[in-house]
């Protein structure tokens, strides 16, 4: 059985999460073909797919290739160009829309494949024919943006997703109630894999449950509004008034670090808070072994890798109550939960963990790696994977 | 007295377009230099000199300007080409470049005034090759956190800062921040901003118990609005079950940010917003308002509160720049921290619970404020002096 995954790029080599996904099927007896936006032949360990370029302000130059384009594809695969194009005028898109679909999506109508699977909710727009045209099977992953946050500017935006899609996979529970509310019917094959931890990569740290000084805080994902770091910095900046000994690092890249940079300037923290910019994963696993507690302020999140990783290494975790991180951490048994863009509430919290004795802190740390390696195990998500893929259902 | 004020836009923000008025209606020579975007109508005393954009135009403006460097300055003309063309040593940036350069050197002026301070990093040779004073306004991001995260752009400021002959502040508190990259102190006149005085005629709603508290925001989409912190400080008091209807009055598309927490908030009965306003319309909705708030964390002073405060409306200000240089907490206004939704939340109780006799004092202490610190004529006044004392230094 093939299975073809689109995604916007082809991941790159330290990114562990679909290496490890794609492997996994890989391993399970599943052949692969990843669809990217990028034609770039880089060297991956999997068979990759390009799609064709798009010209911008290029009119006659995007006009030929798309001819060309279309043209060869309905050569070699006349029906399925004609079946795409019978179904996009049927979903009520323009004839150039229609044209334009056969273009965007030509790489994968010249594959044969079981399986069309959308590793985004939003990369199946435009695309949501695609897989009945080629005559495969249509699944999608959702993530936290897809789900809570995209369809609040695009209202409607997954109505021929919803009716088109064969089975879904949700990395929570609350993000798969939350597609229902959007519109998924209940009737649609479903699977709920959470994100999953190599245990070979995340080794707990030594001492679990001792802190020194200063405290070690830290936080690992994007620069964004999403993650809400602001809240983080204000907590931080509660801690330095009540004079608490620590150091807060950060660790990602993205379109926020002028805000929070003024931030940090605005707070007075630039002795206290390093943006240390994007690391290697073994790197960031090797700051996590050094680090106390880990940080997660989120305003929003599907689910939350790296504070799985955190605990994996038994870190002292603090999260936000944003809907997924209340999947991903247990309140006073695995980590802590408090209430979002509350400043004065994580830095509380903060103190109280200092406040506990070693054995109570090592008790939590013990608990939250525990449960990680019970629950979030990369070998029941491959076979849950295989299960999704596997499983028959009747075209 | 030949002053060019440069933005590098014709027409520039209102506020550039204010001055330009004002110092011209006070008899100034302006020069305008830039791109042209819209046709104004100026006084007959202000002489535009636009750059076409691109383009074959361009390349003949380019070689026009070049044939009258030539003809005026013989002697300097290929050392001042080859200074711009050694920019990028490419023939495109140079036509581009030497198209807003040559007129400004073809019609040097007394005084060159840059109403941006990253202007200096773009056009670092423009010290070289104008024999003129230079002046530069410190304005709001460009100084507050730009060079914050831009370690080259902080090295253009401490470079060429000792270059300017004047720096015109729109705080007490910018001037602060300046002089952390060479500014001296000696070199800098606080001018703040000001607002029309029919303003001061306008006539705005009061607030009675039983009324729905109408608060409103005004200023375009970006996290220094602090936007984020007000709707936090909404979604408390719609858990109080006070009463409001509060208005954004911003300018492009609604960041993901704020569609989330709105809808988040559950709030999208609460909270309205409005995609632009022309300027009357924009005066009138603020004037049917019972309050302003301004939650943002970085301004050089927000014209938009000297607006409301002119107009009669209640302000309710962060601290952040020099809005402390024009609000005094219950005194003519409301001044709180930033990032601090649980304040804002306070003080609009404050303000709900605060007797008529309070609000009136407030208003009218607001409006003379206005009158007197930030009037038209004393804005004009103080730039003449600033100019003045450039040109005789």
């Amino acid at each position: 059985m093939k299975i073809g995954i689109v995604l916007p790029e082809a991941p790159g080599y330290s990114e562990t999460f679909f290496n490890s996904k794609i492997r996994g099927l890989i391993e399970s007896g599943f052949e692969v073909i990843v669809f990217s936006g990028s034609r770039e032949s880089e060297k991956y360990n999997f068979e990759h797919s390009g799609a064709y370029p798009v010209y911008k302000g290029k009119k006659l130059k995007q006009l030929l290739l798309t001819l060309f384009v279309v043209s060869f594809t309905f050569l070699k695969q006349p029906g399925r160009v004609i079946r795409l194009y019978k179904l996009e005028r049927k979903s009520d898109r323009s004839l150039s829309q229609s044209i334009k679909s056969i273009y965007f999506n030509s790489h994968i109508l010249q594959r044969n494949i079981d399986w069309l699977h959308f590793g985004f909710a939003t990369m199946s727009l435009n695309r949501e024919n695609v897989a009945k045209a080629i005559g495969a099977k249509m699944g999608v992953s959702f993530r936290g943006y897809d789900i809570n946050i995209y369809p609040l500017k695009n209202p409607g935006c997954y109505e021929l997703l919803w009716k088109n899609v064969d089975k879904v996979h949700s990395i929570s529970n609350y993000l798969y109630e939350k597609a229902l509310s959007l519109g998924l019917r209940d009737n649609i094959g479903k699977e709920i894999i959470s994100p999953a931890i190599d245990f070979s990569v995340f080794k707990a740290k030594a001492d679990l449950g001792k802190i020194k000084f200063p405290l070690q805080i830290l936080t690992v994902g994007r620069l964004n509004w999403i993650k809400d770091y602001e809240t983080a910095l204000s907590a931080m900046k509660i801690l330095k008034e009540k004079e608490v000994n620590f150091t807060y690092s950060i660790i990602g890249e993205g379109s926020e670090l002028e805000r929070l940079r003024f931030a940090v300037y605005q707070m007075k923290l630039e002795n206290k808070v390093h943006f240390m910019g994007k690391l290697a994963h073994n790197e960031i696993n090797r700051k996590m072994t050094e680090s106390d507690i880990y940080l997660q302020t989120s305003m929003q999140e599907g689910f939350c890798v790296s504070v799985l990783e955190a605990q994996a290494t038994g870190l002292l975790c603090v999260v936000s109550n944003a809907d997924g991180l209340k999947e991903n951490v247990i309140d006073n048994q695995t980590g802590f939960i408090v209430e979002k863009r509350n400043p004065g509430k994580f830095a509380d919290k903060i103190i109280e963990i200092m406040k506990m004795t070693d054995e109570e802190r090592m008790q939590i740390a013990i608990n939250a790696r525990n449960r990680v390696e019970q629950d979030f195990k990369i070998e029941d998500q491959k076979i849950k994977f295989k299960i999704f893929f596997g499983d028959q259902i009747d075209r | 007295m030949k002053v060019a004020v440069y933005s590098g836009n014709i027409p520039s923000t209102t506020f550039i377009e204010i001055l330009i008025e004002g110092l011209s209606n006070a008899g100034f020579e302006i020069y305008l230099f830039g791109k042209k975007t819209k046709d104004v109508k100026y006084n007959s005393n202000v002489r535009v000199f636009p750059t076409p954009e691109a383009g074959s135009k361009l390349f003949l403006f380019t070689l026009k300007e070049s044939l009258k460097l030539l003809l005026r300055n013989p002697k300097n003309f290929s050392k001042i080409l080859k200074k711009i063309y050694s920019k990028k040593n490419e023939f495109r940036s140079f036509v581009r470049d030497a198209g807003l350069i040559l007129p400004i050197i073809n019609n040097t002026p007394d005084i060159f005034h840059m109403q941006w301070a990253k202007v200096i990093q773009r056009y670092p040779e423009l010290f070289e090759l104008l024999d003129c004073k230079f002046a530069l306004s410190l304005r709001g991001a460009h100084i507050n956190y730009s060079p914050l995260n831009d370690a080259k752009l902080a090295n253009a400021y401490k470079k060429y800062f000792p270059l300017i002959n004047g720096f015109h502040a729109v705080s007490e508190n910018i001037s602060k921040e300046a002089e952390k990259y060479g500014a001296e102190r000696k070199k800098i006149k606080v001018i703040h901003s000001s607002v029309k005085s029919d303003l001061l005629k306008k006539e705005s709603i009061s607030y009675a118990n039983e009324d729905i508290l109408k608060i409103i925001s005004i200023g375009r989409f970006h996290w220094k609005k602090g936007y984020h912190y007000a709707l936090d400080a909404m979604k408390a008091l719609k858990d109080e079950s006070i009463n409001f209807e509060f208005t954004i009055v911003a300018q492009g598309e609604m960041p993901e940010e704020i569609v989330f927490m709105i809808n988040d908030y559950q709030l999208s009965e609460h909270v309205k917003i409005i995609n632009g306003l022309p300027y009357e319309s924009l005066i009138d909705k603020l004037c049917k308002s019972h309050i302003l708030i301004l939650p943002s964390v970085e301004e050089g002073i927000a014209n938009v509160v000297l607006e409301a405060m002119a107009a009669g409306v209640p302000v309710l200000t962060t601290d952040c720049g020099g809005m402390d240089e024009v609000v005094t907490d219950k005194l003519n206004g409301y001044i709180i921290p930033v990032r601090d939704p649980e304040m804002i939340v306070r003080k609009i109780k404050e303000f709900i619970d605060s007797s008529d006799e309070t609000k009136n004092k407030i208003k009218s202490n607001a409006r003379t404020v206005i009158q007197k610190d930030f009037s038209r004529e004393k804005q004009i006044r103080e730039f003449r002096e600033f100019y003045e004392s450039m040109s005789a230094g």
